[in-house]
């Protein structure tokens, strides 16, 4: 539900685990991130990043580990439930509600959140605006660009008021142009809505512009952690992106 | 004043439901006083199917769940409903085994039928829960299975239904009017659930179940709720059939109407009302009329041979054409507009925008 504006909240990931069969996808992988900071989740391909993200939002059950907002547990419960303790995401390939008007997709955020309808109507219509995607309202969703699309999918999880925001690749697909443009949206998201943003993406030039801290995976292992400066000189870091001279 | 529609644009946006309504109880009217019998006979059977077709779209197509299960709950309305209100005597000479219990028992028609939909809704709570977990092609076929079981139940348990035997003796109370009444509420009330916040989550379920989890929606939960609701009205439209017809069997309520009440729907368009509405006359207009040319054909001696079957035959074929062609039905997933209605309601929408 909506969080209060004044209280720092903070997502705690201790320990995550997550094995299909003999493969570890995730394996001991602990964090924290607050309300107001944008933290950066950045590895190689198959390096476990879309799993922790579905882990954190109870799309996966964990094998071990555990995931806190605030005081709350969220392991082990049902993803809609994890969604109400206040955690929103967005999908790697877009996943709308192709059906629903672009409005509708908007609205049913909020109204699952327990919002009154016409609450949910004019937050739906407000974000629409912030994000760019006005006069779209009666379309359906699987209609309208690519580009607006990957928006709307923001906007319909800002719709949940969420304490954190997760964003799997939020810029895969767009051109230059678009990505700068959803950066300048990104990095006013968190202080305007008060939410912590976790964002994992390919793009360095716009993690390293973008994010306060960054996590670095490979295997599902954490191999570095800290500000951009810090990693893009770890050695690890750069032996795992360009592979080992040895 | 874009961000809250204008009463004009709001009016415009809903009317279609309240315009199909109107029409069908204005026929009724008109019908009545200007057609033959056998014209107001089809117009009543057309507004029981329209009911029927509605209620299985609360269900269906909101939620995009093939359900086969339908029309058991609407065979459950029709025993609950005629056996509260046919009176003692009769009972005892038409089902020689019934519970005494229930022989004794009896109601004013009214609520007998509110009691029908009531005890096919109980009976969708009782069961559905675990069945909703399930999605895609397991879930249709769980769906069908329980179809079976609800028929094997209704063939067996003759205490309560006579059995496979004709239950008869059902007082005839369906008139035209009421028919036309009930398919007109069933419109409006089934037009509203899909605008309704529980409508609006169950279509998000449809397009995108995880999708719509990482949104907050209880997937299952919506999705039960909602059956209960079309359960609801299949009992309740299963009461006012069975006060048409006064008298049927397990058989009226498998696979063969199961079939019928899912053309009408894929053909007309599973996602909308229009859509079932446009479906249910297609359907009735095309089964009536070559009913008339089968017997035609059979009695006419224009042909050498007895033709049999030729409704079903075509209404399969139009179904399998229309999957082919269009998927998603005559009218799609979206509400129909009429042309009248539509001009004024975007010139409402463009005012709004207008105007903001």
């Amino acid at each position: 539900m909506e969080s209060n504006s004044n209280q720092v909240h903070t997502l705690s990931v201790t320990d995550l685990c997550k094995s299909f069969a003999g493969l570890k996808a995730v394996d001991g992988v602990s964090f924290s991130l607050q309300t107001g900071e944008v933290f950066g989740l950045i590895g190689p391909n198959g390096s476990g990043k879309t799993t922790l993200i579905n882990l954190i939002t109870g799309l996966l059950p964990a094998t071990s580990g555990t995931v806190h907002v605030d005081e709350t547990k969220t392991t082990g419960k049902p993803p809609h439930r994890v969604s109400r303790a206040g955690i929103a995401r967005t999908f790697q390939t877009v996943r709308l509600f192709r059906e629903l008007t672009v409005l509708e997709n908007v609205e049913v955020a909020a109204v699952s959140m327990g919002f009154p309808r016409r609450e949910a109507v004019s937050t739906a219509h407000d974000l629409l605006v912030e994000m760019g995607i006005e006069g779209y309202e009666t379309r359906l969703a699987g209609e309208i660009p690519f580009g607006y699309q990957r928006k709307l999918e923001i906007a319909r999880a800002l719709a949940m008021k969420p304490k954190f925001l997760l964003l799997d690749e939020p810029a895969a697909g767009l051109n230059e142009e678009e990505s700068d443009l959803l950066l300048e949206q990104l990095r006013t998201i968190p202080l305007s809505k008060h939410v912590g943003v976790l964002i994992v993406e390919h793009d360095m030039r716009l993690m390293m512009n973008l994010c306060d801290r960054l996590h670095v995976l490979n295997y599902g292992k954490t191999i570095a952690h800290g500000t951009p400066a810090e990693v893009r000189t770890d050695p690890r870091v750069v032996s795992a992106y360009l592979g080992s001279a040895g | 004043m874009s961000l809250l529609q204008s009463p004009l644009s709001r009016m415009a946006k809903h009317s279609t439901a309240w315009i199909l309504a109107a029409v069908l109880v204005v026929g009724a009217f008109v019908l009545n006083m200007a057609a033959s019998g056998v014209i107001v006979d089809i117009y009543t059977y057309f507004c029981i199917n329209l009911m029927l077709v509605l209620g299985l779209q609360i269900f269906m197509g909101n939620s995009g769940i093939l359900n086969w299960t339908y029309v058991g709950f609407v065979g459950i309305g029709a025993y609950a409903s005629s056996i509260l209100s046919t009176s003692p005597a009769v009972k005892e000479m038409a089902v020689a085994n019934m519970y005494p219990s229930l022989v004794e028992l009896q109601t004013p028609i009214i609520p007998a039928l509110i009691i029908g939909g009531l005890v096919a809704a109980a009976v969708a709570a009782a069961i559905a829960w675990p069945l909703m977990r399930l999605s895609n092609a397991v879930g249709v076929i769980t769906l069908f299975a329980t179809l079976i079981v609800i028929h094997v139940l209704m063939t067996q348990w003759d205490n309560v239904t006579n059995g496979p035997r004709t239950f008869f003796g059902v007082e005839y109370y369906t008139t035209i009017f009421i028919a036309a009444g009930a398919a007109a509420v069933t419109l409006v009330a089934a037009y509203y659930f899909r605008e309704s916040s529980l409508g609006l989550r169950v279509r998000a379920s449809r397009d995108d179940r995880f999708a719509a989890m990482a949104c907050g929606v209880s997937v299952v939960g919506v999705r039960y709720y909602t059956f209960i609701l079309s359960s609801f009205v299949a009992g309740l439209g299963g009461g006012i059939w069975a006060h048409y017809i006064t008298s049927f069997s397990p058989k009226s309520f498998y696979m063969a109407e199961a079939f019928v009440l899912i053309t009408m729907l894929v053909i007309g368009g599973a996602g909308s009302i229009s859509g079932a509405t446009i479906g249910a006359v297609i359907v009735t207009v095309m089964r009536e009329s070559l009913r008339q040319i089968e017997g035609f054909l059979n009695n006419s001696g224009v042909i050498d041979f007895q033709v049999y079957g030729l409704t079903e035959l075509t209404v399969a074929i139009l179904m399998i054409i229309i999957l082919i062609w269009r998927p998603e039905g005559i009218v799609g997933g979206q509400e129909l507009r009429l042309p009248f209605v539509g001009s004024k309601h975007r010139s409402a929408e463009s005012a709004d925008e207008a105007s903001s």
